[in-house]
């Protein structure tokens, strides 16, 4: 019973991090430019799909193409119809981006069809390592090990650079910022992008292990939002933390009661929610409150 | 007194299937061939203009709620569709509630036509315990510690019901059984505690896009070619997109598009498909077609758009396929069809050329009468129209 134990909390970290990577875009679209933007999932969709088709032309270097196109769309999604937002009320951002996602399924659904999308990991990374009690896939160790690279490559960006400082100001006093002669239109469609890309990452990483359909975004976009909600709106750390113990309840949950794997992460929201109303990294936001 | 030329009036034809969530995908190919055979039709009934409305399947609240819409506001004579067995259940009770003829294009949870029966509720696909008990033979060479996997709805539940008593009858053991929710797309937890258990087989009862995900995580942790997984009633869009390389085991299926056996109408339908879409037709799209034909030449027949002029004639629709005489049993309007055990190639071809037909069953109506069962061995008590 303890090794099954351990090999699930091994697991459910390695599912973790893929949790985290999908739900970082959202918190930090939601952290910097006040939007619920219920189409993240879309990028996520669009990551996966762009990645499959261009990795049929230019092969494994189709992949970072595919991720930095979808980052190129965000941002003009940004332009056209996001920075219209900024000034409503969070409400109406959650209803126009949740028109925007079906809109996009359909179109997703009309290119590419509604058959979904085979896709193999390298044949490198094919089996399982065993190690003790635990046992992980190759593809997934990969995956985790990426995403830990991302992360502290994402956290050195916004805590080093001038570009990251303007971010963190801007979230806090966008005002302040632009009387500072800083062009903050311009980083809120960085910012945008930027969290595009980090879905677009997280849909291509799924795409050797999840069913990539138009609907795939679907089955993204729930934990993403319960992780960011769990680890406080806008906190980097609180979705690292949030994703990770999403993980590892879900496997848990799969292990002792398998049919109520689904629900184990909204009753751990709720019981966050209980205790700490903002999440566990949540903050006072001004511009929120 | 003037006279005023009115249009003439479209019959209409409600359709329910889902247009988003895990049964999405199998539902566009059921709403394609529903919509060919309209157009085969001329998009004509009874020498009127006709028209399909389609609408969605969110829930099975919701699919409730659009079937009496359909019924209500836009005065479908008939309805096709049910895309899941839990929205094919919340129709058929409006169905019968409000007298409309209903064919049940995908739904194969038992109680459709058991213990939930209304007489204006007809039902394409074969129910659970015909295609487990056609499944058998081969399951019980493979070996008898079975695991089960399940998505925890009617029809997932039923999967495994059926088996469960199956294998008690030649004296197996349950290995494990996991209920999945519906939607899940992680199953390495259930992947780590299958491996653990070390089965003979996984018996699954997971829905269209969930499948190909499981598959595909089957693979990821390399259990493909170690403990054999099975599943009734797959989809062949679920197994295209798992990808040639990933794809293993048995399953049963309704119709598969290079079945030499496939009559002539399915050929020309297969034909006619390819050309529109320029691919293969999926078993799906065949079910959505061929669930739309009956229902269309049944009205034709009944030469009217009165409920129980059509039912009438769907309990006299007949075609003789694959050596059955194909027609609905009059006790719970179950489709007598012949379903498909099918292997995967050992060297696939193409992204959709997968399957080796294993077995045609039943084979004749005498083995159809065995397979669907009697009226006495029925849970329906169908009430009089």
């Amino acid at each position: 019973m303890w090794d099954m134990m351990l090999l699930q909390i091994g697991n459910g970290m390695a599912l973790g991090f893929l949790y985290v990577l999908i739900a970082l875009g959202l918190s930090i679209i939601f952290g910097l430019l006040g939007i619920v933007n219920f189409a993240h999932g879309v990028f996520f969709a669009l990551g996966a799909y762009f990645s499959i088709t261009l990795f049929g032309v230019m092969g494994w270097w189709g992949i970072p193409v595919a991720i930095a196109l979808v980052g190129v769309i965000g941002m003009l999604t940004e332009v056209v119809l996001i920075r219209r937002l900024y000034d409503k009320d969070p409400l109406i951002s959650l209803i126009v981006t949740f028109a925007f996602s079906l809109l996009a399924e359909a179109i997703i659904r009309t290119l590419w069809g509604p058959v979904g999308q085979p896709f193999d990991a390298p044949d490198a990374l094919n089996g399982v390592l065993i190690w003790g009690p635990f046992v992980i896939a190759t593809y997934r160790l990969a995956v985790m090990i990426l995403v830990i690279v991302i992360l502290a490559a994402l956290w050195a960006f916004l805590q080093f650079t001038p570009f990251g400082r303007i971010l963190r100001a801007g979230s806090r006093d966008p005002g302040m910022v632009g009387v500072l002669g800083i062009n903050l239109p311009h980083v809120l469609t960085g910012t945008f992008g930027l969290g595009c890309v980090l879905a677009a990452i997280a849909g291509s990483l799924a795409a050797p292990l999840w069913s990539v359909t138009p609907s795939m975004g679907e089955a993204a976009i729930m934990p993403a939002f319960v992780i960011v909600t769990i680890g406080g709106l806008g906190s980097y750390v609180g979705a690292i933390v949030a994703g990770l113990l999403v993980g590892l309840v879900q496997s848990l949950a799969v292990q002792f009661v398998p049919e109520a794997s689904t629900a184990a992460m909204y009753v751990l929201m709720a019981l966050v929610l209980l205790v700490r109303p903002r999440g566990l990294f949540g903050e006072r936001w001004e511009r929120f409150e | 007194m003037p006279h005023v030329a009115r249009a003439v009036e479209p019959i209409r034809i409600g359709l329910l299937e889902a247009k988003q969530g895990p049964i999405a995908e199998q539902s566009q190919y059921l709403q394609r061939g529903t919509f060919l055979a309209m157009e085969q039709m001329g998009n004509e009934l009874l020498g009127r203009p006709a028209e399909i409305i389609w609408d969605d399947e969110p829930s099975a609240q919701a699919a409730g709620q659009n079937a009496l819409q359909l019924i209500q506001q836009n005065k479908v004579v008939a309805m096709l569709g049910g895309a899941l067995s839990n929205f094919a259940l919340a129709e058929e009770a409006i169905a019968g509630q409000y007298k409309v003829p209903f064919l049940i294009n995908n739904g194969a949870a038992e109680e459709i036509t058991g213990t939930k029966c209304n007489p204006y509720t007809f039902r394409l696909q074969s129910p659970v315990p015909v295609q487990a008990a056609a499944m058998l033979p081969y399951l019980e060479n493979i070996g008898k510690r079975w695991y089960f996997l399940s998505a925890s709805y009617a029809y997932g539940q039923d999967i495994v019901n059926n088996f469960k008593s199956l294998l008690k009858g030649i004296g197996g053991t349950i290995v494990g059984d996991d209920q999945v929710p519906v939607g899940t797309s992680d199953y390495s937890a259930y992947i780590l505690k299958i491996r653990e258990a070390q089965p003979d087989l996984v018996i699954g009862g997971l829905t269209s896009g969930d499948l190909s995900s499981f598959l595909k995580q089957w693979k990821d942790f390399g259990m493909s070619g170690k403990i054999p997984f099975t599943e009734i009633g797959v989809g062949d869009p679920d197994l295209w997109a798992v990808g040639k390389d990933n794809i293993a085991g048995i399953y049963t299926t309704m119709w598969w598009y290079k079945d030499p056996n496939n009559s002539p109408a399915d050929k020309a339908f297969a034909a006619a498909y390819e050309k529109k879409y320029n691919a293969p037709a999926a078993d799906k799209a065949w079910m959505g077609w061929y669930s739309a034909r009956i229902m269309f030449e049944s009205i034709n027949k009944a030469n009217s758009t009165n409920p129980d002029a059509i039912v009438e004639a769907l309990y006299n629709w007949s075609e003789l396929d694959g050596g059955i005489n194909v027609h609905f049993d009059r006790w719970d309007n179950q489709l007598i069809h012949r379903l498909l055990v099918v292997g995967i190639k050992k060297h696939i071809p193409n992204q959709w050329d997968y399957f080796d037909v294993l077995q045609s069953v039943p084979s004749n109506d005498a083995e159809a009468a065995v397979a669907f069962g009697t009226q006495a061995q029925s849970a329906c008590h169908m009430t009089p129209l």
